[in-house]
């Protein structure tokens, strides 16, 4: 995947290696996602996915490497980018609701020490809607289901108004109604010309969710379009080491045959 | 005492002047120990206030003077310090929060007292008096010190107040808040930086082994009233006023009962208090409205 000489990459990663003091845990990722799209990261636990999303964000420290937005450094373009975390990295138990929680969203469109006024008001109320929970607007966090949280999560990050969205494993520990509802909201993003990245482990979905995917185990394994990338030999080389999971990729080939 | 004593001694003019410098020094440490407490870092302040001690030690020692705010100046140089060497320690070796916070609570208080101890063993004048630094004495609060201390609060409690957004925001989820590009780093060392300098403002209330209740006990009864943070900081205030008033009138009034626990008992009592009405409210709830 060459970019072209007159078109830049809305992310591109250069030779990204990230170490954890000593540990590395991701070793010279080159890759570059030129078009909006539903793009999965794809991986066993522990290849690093989360960790290429966070060193992309500037969460975690390069030890090597370069990563431009529409050709830019993160800093001049952060006002485009989206961002869910993981669900588990928050404290539930923290006195906001819902909406106050979807209004961080619209915090870095205001200046210091400005509250959140009547219009961030208007698009929070109306980013819960698009999730479906403008109903619990005004519920402390911690009595929202995991789907629901993690809609909270999504809707906070609709109200950011992004052209990139990262999100870390959005679908973990959600019921089936909530991950229609959030796949449904980011095919709706992609469809307006927005990138949604996707920290993903489950792979029977991935072939049936993602226009196109990178297969990551602390190296880039392979990235492009799913039907291509989610090879049975891609596959076997991503988690060697995990065959466990081999019954599983058997089944994503078959779910990948159906789909083409 | 009799009676009329014990009114006497209540509404005295030196009692007065310490309960406004206390009352707004329990307000401010309550509203910035909210943050303290949602970030989960409720015991930095309480690293902080043990490490005042050897600032005390040394600001009486190079100057001879005994006025509050020589003194707290060493409070707060030492405390800053040592909120230094712990984010160094945690930075740069493989020493977890917990244990690292431990290490320089222990060890500051330790070279705080070896200091204290031996200025006073070696019979320098007026050195006695740095020991009420320990439980916190408020007897000897003089009007200019209670201004000193009420002021550090009231610019506590301002600079929590504009910066509410800021600060709920990085409580909350400071991954978000980075990726969104506001300052994480600088604005926890604000907060870190507001809880120290309450902690340093309430050494007189509570000293430095006990200071830690004033910012951690009223944020924790607040939240048991309310799921919202605006309110819980109004309600820690509240809470934080009503114990550290009630400490002083107690130490006013019994003989010999130092202030600092005094103020810690009531702030407790209220906590319990609180525990118990939540537990009323939240069983009582009707089956229909669980909250899953």
């Amino acid at each position: 995947m060459t970019a072209g000489v007159d078109k830049t990459s809305i992310v591109e990663l250069h030779d990204v290696t990230v170490a954890y003091g000593r540990k590395p845990v991701l070793w010279n990722v080159d890759l570059s996602i030129d078009a909006p799209c539903l793009y999965g990261i794809i991986g066993p636990n522990g290849a690093g996915k989360s960790t290429l999303v966070k060193a992309a964000l500037g969460l975690v420290p390069l030890s090597g490497g370069s990563v431009r937005f529409f050709g830019k450094p993160l800093d001049e373009v952060r006002g485009r980018i989206g961002y869910v975390p993981q669900r588990e990295s928050v404290d539930w138990d923290f006195p906001v609701s819902a909406i106050d929680v979807v209004l961080m969203g619209t915090y870095h469109r205001l200046s210091w020490f400005r509250r959140p006024g009547r219009r961030e008001r208007d698009t929070a109320m109306d980013c819960l809607d698009r999730v479906g929970l403008a109903d619990v607007a005004n519920r402390q966090i911690g009595g929202l289901s995991g789907g629901q949280q993690q809609r909270v999560f999504l809707a906070r990050a609709l109200a950011q108004e992004a052209d990139v969205y990262f999100l870390d494993e959005p679908m973990a520990g959600v019921d089936a109604r909530s991950q229609e509802r959030i796949l449904q909201v980011l095919s709706g993003l992609r469809d307006r010309g927005s990138l949604v990245v996707i920290v993903h482990h489950d792979l029977r979905t991935a072939a049936d969710w993602f226009d196109r995917v990178a297969l990551v185990d602390m190296r880039l394994v392979a990235a492009g379009p799913t039907a291509e990338v989610l090879s049975r030999e891609n596959l076997t080389r991503t988690y060697s080491g995990h065959l466990e999971l081999l019954d599983e990729i058997g089944r994503a080939m078959q779910t990948g045959r159906r789909t083409r | 005492m009799t009676a009329q004593d014990r009114l006497e001694s209540l509404l005295s003019h030196n009692t007065l002047v310490v309960a406004g410098g206390v009352a707004a020094v329990g307000v401010a440490a309550a509203v910035v120990g909210c943050f303290g407490v949602l970030r989960r870092r409720a015991l930095v302040g309480d690293a902080a206030a043990h490490a005042t001690l050897p600032g005390i030690a040394a600001a009486f020692a190079l100057t001879g003077r005994r006025e509050l705010w020589v003194l707290l100046a060493g409070a707060a140089v030492s405390a800053i310090a040592s909120l230094g060497a712990l984010s160094l320690i945690r930075r740069h070796t493989r020493t977890r929060d917990d244990a690292a916070t431990a290490i320089v609570l222990g060890v500051s208080y330790g070279a705080g007292i070896a200091a204290i101890s031996g200025l006073v063993a070696r019979g320098v004048a007026g050195s006695a008096g740095l020991e009420a630094f320990l439980l916190g004495s408020t007897a000897a609060l003089t009007l200019h010190d209670s201004l000193l201390v009420a002021a550090i609060s009231a610019v506590v409690v301002a600079v929590v107040l504009a910066g509410l957004k800021e600060a709920t925001l990085v409580a909350f989820d400071p991954a978000f808040a980075a990726v969104a590009g506001w300052p994480v780093g600088w604005i926890d060392a604000v907060l870190v930086a507001l809880t120290a300098s309450m902690v340093v403002a309430a050494l007189p209330t509570a000293g430095a082994v006990l200071v830690t209740a004033m910012v951690v006990i009223p944020p924790a009864a607040a939240r048991q009233w309310t799921d919202r943070v605006p309110t819980m900081l109004g309600i820690a205030g509240f809470v934080g006023l009503v114990s550290s008033l009630a400490g002083v009138a107690a130490s006013a009034l019994v003989p010999r009962l130092a202030t600092g626990p005094a103020v810690v008992l009531a702030s407790a009592a209220v906590f319990l208090a609180s525990l118990g009405a939540r537990f009323l409210r939240t069983s009582w709830r009707p089956p229909g409205v669980s909250e899953s």
